[in-house]
């Protein structure tokens, strides 16, 4: 059973819990600099949207990676994973994502993507909006094509 | 050390001086920070006599110990500064984000002091802190002060900043951040404009730590639970903001309407939370670590009134709403916009007009006074003309932007101003609720409702509520809010967390941050200590008991109209108590065994 | 009588208010009477099991009846009801 890190911008009110919890599953602490997720946010137009890695079935990061450390995990389904062990931190994969969800830090020495938890996502459990999701591959847009869908429910029952 | 940074940033703008202190660890212990903090060193380091708007006042940006953690709604802090409102050391709370960032570049405390020989702002990136020339920026409104500072800055700052009505020194100017965040009350704003400080840009890369992260991850989680699992926090204030009060206070007839001339409003609809949710809002916004979202992102399109941006609050409708006999929410949201980009106080704005629009219909005033407006309730153009020009500080406007109690007594009736301690009631009439009286009276900064809430109990209770109109029981409810939201205030959190959690909450969450063992009945105590902190300070200002009461209408001019009809505000049945549970004489002066007990002296 | 309903109530609801020219004696069978006409989800929202819930707020002419005698709070003709849904703060 695949599941997939879905985002729902138009739930996201800007309050960062996704960041905080991402930085204390991974380092115990509360570090912007070490999120791997992003809720950005423009106060003028009040949207905010989290940004974090898609797990790209053909990663460019994956592709461009020298040594393997960047790859496709055999253990999780829909996984871009890494491996610091073989990883040289030429910083090729930050320059290869055209989504900007790779980023090298040096405080740590480390590629920081998502790694979804390993399967348990500590943002889906503190999102309190439901902007982030793990949700099966199969349902992964169920929800916002449901609620759609339920306008033109609404308007036909109206006229009917 | 944990929760806390273990710095503190210190400022000199006469000498462009920057300098940084180890926080000091008792007064940590002893005052968790923010409010707390900042009261501490107001007190210590500025004369109760000084001019708050001379250069030795010092202006004050205070974070908590749990604010950039993920405590739940934690991620406040606190404008600690003189007020030149009242002389009160005013400590006015706002959410966004730029008190984590304050954390993360490093800081459990900002003290900005003297003054900028021209204007001026700060940069602070981690230890890199610049005065900056704000030629450039004096002048606009803050949203757009935000956006010049971020393209000088980093586009990721965070910024704190004055509008026009604090560069004009106006005794309602405020502070906003996030540009639709406001530090509100007492006029702060006008502090930060006496020093020529444009504004305040912060980034961080720094980290905040926990003493014990898992303890710390489980409170958390419980928090959180609670919070979810509550009407209001969970529910409730996300789908109809704070403005759902509007019907509530109606419906128990203590609506001030028309400056406090009456207690029900009977359009009060038109401008609750409900037309609110139908009419303007877009989606609800929460401030950084929070999962309650009360905050609404809103837009007028009628074109009289046309604008974008957040809010009103229940208080910013109120007073702009029925306490003006208004019921155009499109009007009133306007005012609201306005008072946001030019910087100044909705609270007390709007209660200034109202006030303003008495002393018209009385004849006080004429249209000659008022720019040749016809300043009446109900005049909706009027009060948004009105407000503008507060904003602007021109015409009129210049007046009104100094409060209602000023703007009263220069015409000879200050009974007219519906203020305590010379600020200005917010939207709850103490004729109807016996004990939110009692804590506009006591309130150490003059009429607010925050700082004692006690309408969590007497009017949203529930089953475990008490009764508005007794006033039975009351000093001991006011001394426990007074107390407790010192205390919250102090670590961070936000009052709306109190939907859901409580004192052992809070101090269970505190203790895992920062590794200080507080007890429930120590982080009251330090509220406690606090709340006579601030007294303490207000006494050698000139506050006496005498100050502690309401204006004459709410103690013998009954209710006209509505459920409440008929009743007053019955303090002098509740105030003697108060200062004997507080442990005071009956001056109100707090005891040697009190001070002593609380270690203030 | 005239009831009328706030916040989250209009919904369930589906109206904003309803006037009732025979009203029944008590808050009591008044919420019942009205949870019979709009179903399951009313019902919940001011009833914890046989008891008044603990998180709703009855107004009798601006009176909460956790004060007057809760379900037995008694209804003349002429009174004006109003039911909130615990919501807010601020």
């Amino acid at each position: 059973m695949a599941k997939i890190l879905m985002i729902h911008p138009d739930k996201c009110t800007g309050c960062r819990n996704c960041e905080l919890a991402c930085e204390f599953v991974h380092e115990g602490q509360f570090r912007p600099a070490a999120t791997r997720v992003q809720a950005y946010s423009w106060e003028r137009e009040g949207i905010s949207v989290p940004m974090l890695c898609q797990q790209c079935d053909d990663a460019a990061c994956v592709k461009v990676c020298p040594t393997g450390a960047m790859h496709r995990s055999t253990t999780l389904a829909n996984l871009v994973d890494w491996d610091e062990r073989v990883c040289i931190r030429c910083k090729m994969c930050t320059v290869a994502c055209p989504f900007g969800n790779a980023r090298y830090d040096a405080a740590s020495s480390s590629i920081f993507k998502c790694d979804t938890c390993q399967g348990a996502p500590e943002c889906v459990t503190f999102c309190p909006n439901g902007a982030l999701e793990y949700v099966d591959d199969t349902q992964q847009v169920r929800s916002r094509k449901k609620a759609y869908a339920a306008k033109f429910k609404d308007a036909f029952q109206e006229v009917s | 050390m944990f929760g806390w940074t273990g710095t503190i940033l210190r400022v000199n703008l006469t000498k462009g001086k920057v300098s940084r202190e180890a926080t000091d660890v008792k007064l940590a212990h002893d005052y968790i920070g923010a409010r707390g903090l900042g009261v501490r060193i107001i007190s210590d380091e500025v004369d109760p006599k000084a001019d708050a708007l001379g250069p030795d006042n010092k202006l004050i940006f205070a974070p908590g110990p749990l604010t950039g953690t993920f405590a739940p709604s934690a991620g406040r802090f606190d404008v600690i500064t003189k007020g030149p409102l009242n002389g009160v050391i005013a400590a006015s709370n706002s959410g966004g984000s730029f008190g984590p960032e304050l954390k993360y570049a490093g800081y459990d405390a900002l003290i900005i002091e003297g003054k900028a020989a021209k204007p001026s702002y700060l940069w602070i990136k981690d230890d890199e802190v610049e005065i900056r020339d704000a030629a450039a920026i004096w002048g606009h409104t803050t949203p757009d002060t935000t956006d010049l500072v971020r393209a000088a800055t980093d586009e990721d700052a965070k910024v704190a900043c004055i509008g026009p009505a604090g560069e004009k020194l106006a005794l309602l100017a405020n502070i906003m951040n996030e540009m639709f965040r406001a530090a509100g009350r007492t006029g702060v704003g006008a502090v930060m404009g006496s020093k020529n400080l444009k504004a305040v840009a912060v980034y961080g890369n720094g980290a905040v730590r926990v003493a014990d992260p898992e303890a710390f991850k489980a409170a958390v989680m419980k928090s959180r639970q609670m919070i979810q699992a509550h009407p209001v926090g969970g529910a409730g204030l996300k789908a109809y903001g704070t403005d759902v009060l509007v019907n509530i206070l109606n419906q128990i007839g203590s609506l001030p309407t028309r400056n406090y001339q009456d207690g029900y409003f009977p359009t009060a609809d038109k401008v609750g939370g409900e037309s609110l949710a139908a009419k303007q809002l877009i989606r609800p916004k929460g401030c950084f670590s929070c999962i309650i979202s009360c905050g609404r992102v809103t837009k007028v399109d009628n074109p009289a009134y046309q604008g974008a941006g957040e809010g009103p609050e229940y208080e910013t409708a109120w007073s702009f709403g029925p306490d003006c006999g208004i019921d155009d929410l499109d009007a009133v949201t306007k005012a609201n916009f306005l008072c946001n980009e030019y910087g100044i106080d909705t609270i007390s704005l709007g209660s200034t007009i109202a006030c303003a629009m008495e002393l018209f219909e009385r004849g006080v005033i004429t249209a000659k006074d008022t720019d040749g407006v016809q300043l009446t309730f109900g005049n909706t153009a009027a009060m948004v003309e009105m407000t503008r020009k507060a904003c602007t500080g021109e015409g009129f406007g210049a007046k009104l932007a100094q409060g209602s109690y000023r703007l009263a007594e220069s015409y000879g009736h200050p009974e007219y101003s519906m203020t305590c301690k010379k600020q200005e009631m917010p939207a709850y009439d103490p004729r109807g609720v016996q004990g939110i009286g009692l804590n506009y009276a006591t309130g150490n900064r003059g009429g607010c409702h925050v700082r004692g809430y006690t309408i969590a109990v007497e009017v949203l209770g529930g089953a475990g509520g008490m009764d508005p109109r007794v006033t039975e029981g009351k000093p001991g409810l006011d001394i426990l809010f007074q107390n407790l939201t010192a205390a919250l205030d102090s670590s961070g959190a936000c009052l709306f967390s109190t939907f859901g959690i409580g004192g052992p909450e809070l101090a269970e969450m505190l203790s895992a941050a920062t590794g200080v063992e507080y007890s429930l009945e120590e982080f009251l105590k330090i509220g406690e200590r606090i709340w006579n902190a601030e007294r303490l300070w207000n006494l050698k200002v000139g506050f006496t008991a005498a100050d502690d009461t309401l204006p004459e209408r709410l103690l013998k001019d009954p209710i006209k109209t509505g459920p409440a009809k008929g009743m007053v505000n019955r303090l002098d049945e509740m105030l003697p108590g108060y200062y004997q549970e507080r442990g005071w004489d009956e001056s109100g002066v707090p005891t040697k065994a009190k001070l002593k007990e609380l270690a203030l002296v | 009588m005239d009831v009328q309903y706030f916040a989250t109530f209009r919904d369930l609801a589906g109206e904003r208010a309803r006037r009732i020219d025979e009203p029944p004696a008590t808050v009591g069978e008044l919420l019942q009477a009205l949870a019979g006409r709009y179903g399951a989800a009313f019902r919940r929202a001011v009833f914890d099991g046989e008891r008044l819930s603990p998180i709703a707020i009855i107004l009798v002419n601006g009176r909460n009846v956790h004060f007057t005698g809760g379900l037995d709070t008694p209804l003349a003709p002429d009174d004006q009801v109003s039911i909130f849904p615990m919501v807010a703060g601020g």
